[in-house]
């Protein structure tokens, strides 16, 4: 029993702290993004660009080493019967916010898309909104394990920013349209916006389900 | 000690195996039917804590069965433990949570009517205000132990890996106390009416200690009871988990604590001159029904989250109040007849 008692502890302190640093990965990769997009729009791909880039690849890797180890433990240790599938959706979709910060950088570097300047202050706006969205998303997401009562708080600001990067990418758009662009440079702006704006979205989807996973635990 | 005594105990140890069959899946079904604690560990702490709380503190519950009636053939012993796994048998069918407690008490009425024995009203009246008496109790327990987890939760902000990690132990830890606490109270039901007709003498375990000829015999009942927990109880455990009852495993630790505590209550011989010398209440030592304690507890924790008053099933349980007993009682003395006329066995001096 003794030892059932201290195998049962490490297990559930190494699963811990691996949901921890998964919680930390997604937060690094929203400030990470939010930054990228700076750098983008004041110098192109720019060596300190490509640098950032490279950085959200690596969390992006970490974050997915990571989420395998959560999985492989939850089963080969038998931890959170009663909810692993809760857990485990919960990593997957913290897991695919990453994977969107990643391409919507890998976008960027690959496409190296013309930004006239007066779309830079909306675009650096969107950016921070989204990465923001996906930030509160990760902190509900951590408050889950933690502190429930504090998943309602940062849910509410989530649908706050999902709003706001509507609103931001919807007047955005407009913008691009009425303006004389050529149309495939018009196009090329509009796949940016959305795929900036669809983080946000995102980030607002899996709140929706992390709240049923907290009311389903509420005790 | 020749076979036919084995072949007397065979009732009782029937009996046994179907409380282990079935009410082992009230005290580790959740954990076990949620996957937090193994079948394995299960049965094995069940069946060591069962033997333990039978063997120490079986005592109790038994002799108020003993006052209610004394059943003093080995025949009519049998025929009792037979018409209450009978009974028991007949009230599954019917879909009526089983109690062992009820059927054995009304096979001892019908035993006393038989021989002609008085039943004490006083004992009877005790038993069956505890029949009543116990799921409420339970329901009262599971709803102040609910308010104070939920409280240690908040206050103490225990994660929710931690918090799985406590339930884990936790379950463990009140499947063990569950354990003790039903083969104390309900070793009554196996082997209470052989008591007083057993001829087994007293036993020295190595120079340890040594046990009297009822521990003796509850001992066997125990082994009984673990044997159903290991052959029978591995369905009925699953089925708890995931289909009648679906509980979180904490809110499965709350019940399971409540149902455990309750039966203690009626089981603890030391407890109950604790409360005496302190002038404070204190419970009769009665065999309770676990499956009623821990619906019980279930529906007071429901109540409390704002479910509906399940009035079907409070009115099963209170239909098997009425039904069981005289079932049982009906069902002996008819046996008890054939027994002593046909077979000519003494059933009764």
């Amino acid at each position: 029993m003794f030892h059932l008692h201290l195998s049962l502890f490490a297990k559930t302190k190494a699963l811990e702290s691996d949901i921890d640093n998964f919680h930390n990965k997604l937060i690094n990769a929203s400030m990470t993004f939010g930054k990228a997009v700076d750098v983008y729009l004041k110098e192109g791909k720019s060596e300190k660009f490509k640098k950032i880039s490279r950085q959200i690849k690596k969390i992006e890797h970490e974050a997915d080493a990571l989420r395998r180890s959560i999985e492989n433990q939850l089963y080969s240790n038998n931890l959170l019967p009663d909810l692993r599938a809760d857990v485990l959706q919960l990593t997957e979709n913290l897991d695919r916010i990453i994977n969107k910060f990643d391409e919507a950088t890998y976008m960027f570097y690959v496409e190296q898309p013309e930004i006239p300047e007066e779309y830079h202050a909306g675009i650096k706006d969107l950016g921070r909104l989204s990465a923001d969205c996906a930030e509160n998303m990760g902190m509900a997401s951590r408050s889950f394990f933690r502190d429930m009562a504090s998943v309602r708080d940062y849910s509410q600001k989530v649908y706050f920013t999902e709003h706001e990067s509507d609103v931001c990418s919807r007047q955005l758009l407009e913008k691009v349209f009425d303006s004389d662009m050529p149309l495939a440079n018009k196009l090329q702006l509009k796949q940016f916006i959305n795929e900036i704006a669809d983080i946000a979205d995102t980030a607002e989807d899996f709140i929706d389900e992390l709240l049923i996973f907290t009311i389903k635990r509420s005790i | 000690m020749d076979l036919t005594f084995w072949f007397y105990l065979s009732s009782g140890l029937f009996l046994g195996w179907s409380l282990g069959a079935s009410d082992a899946a009230n005290i580790f079904g959740t954990a076990v039917g949620t996957k937090m604690v193994k079948f394995r560990t299960a049965a094995v702490i069940s069946s060591v804590f069962i033997i333990i709380g039978a063997v120490y503190a079986g005592s109790g519950a038994s002799q108020t069965l003993g006052t209610l009636g004394s059943v003093n053939t080995l025949a009519g012993a049998f025929m009792a433990a037979l018409a209450a796994a009978l009974t028991i048998y007949w009230t599954v069918k019917l879909s009526l949570p089983v109690s062992t407690s009820q059927a054995i008490v009304g096979a001892i009425i019908g035993w006393n009517l038989f021989a002609g024995k008085p039943t004490d009203v006083t004992v009877l009246s005790k038993i069956v205000g505890t029949w009543v008496f116990c799921p409420i109790l339970a329901g009262i327990i599971a709803v102040l132990l609910y308010f104070l987890i939920r409280l240690i939760i908040r206050r103490c902000r225990i994660t929710l890996i931690r918090q799985d990690c406590y339930t884990r132990i936790g379950l463990i830890l009140a499947g063990a106390f569950g354990a003790y606490a039903l083969g104390a109270n309900n070793i009554a039901n196996v082997m209470g009416v052989f008591v007083a007709s057993s001829p087994l003498q007293a036993a020295t375990v190595g120079s340890l200690f040594t046990l009297s000829p009822a521990q003796v015999l509850f001992f066997i009942g125990g082994i009984a009871i673990s044997v159903g927990v290991f052959t029978y109880s591995r369905g009925l455990m699953t089925t708890v988990g995931n289909g009648i009852v679906r509980m979180s495993p904490l809110m499965a630790w709350v019940a399971v604590v409540s149902q455990a505590l309750v039966l203690y209550l009626f089981a603890s011989q030391n407890l109950q001159h604790f409360l005496i010398s302190h002038n404070l209440p204190s419970f009769p030592l009665v065999p309770v029904s676990s499956s009623q304690a821990i619906i019980g507890a279930v529906m007071g924790i429901g109540i409390l989250k704002g479910s509906s008053i399940n009035w079907n099933l409070i009115g099963r349980i209170a239909v098997g109040w009425i039904l069981t007993p005289i079932a049982a009682a009906l069902l002996c003395y008819i046996s008890l007849f054939f027994l002593q006329n046909v077979f000519n066995l003494e059933v009764c001096r």
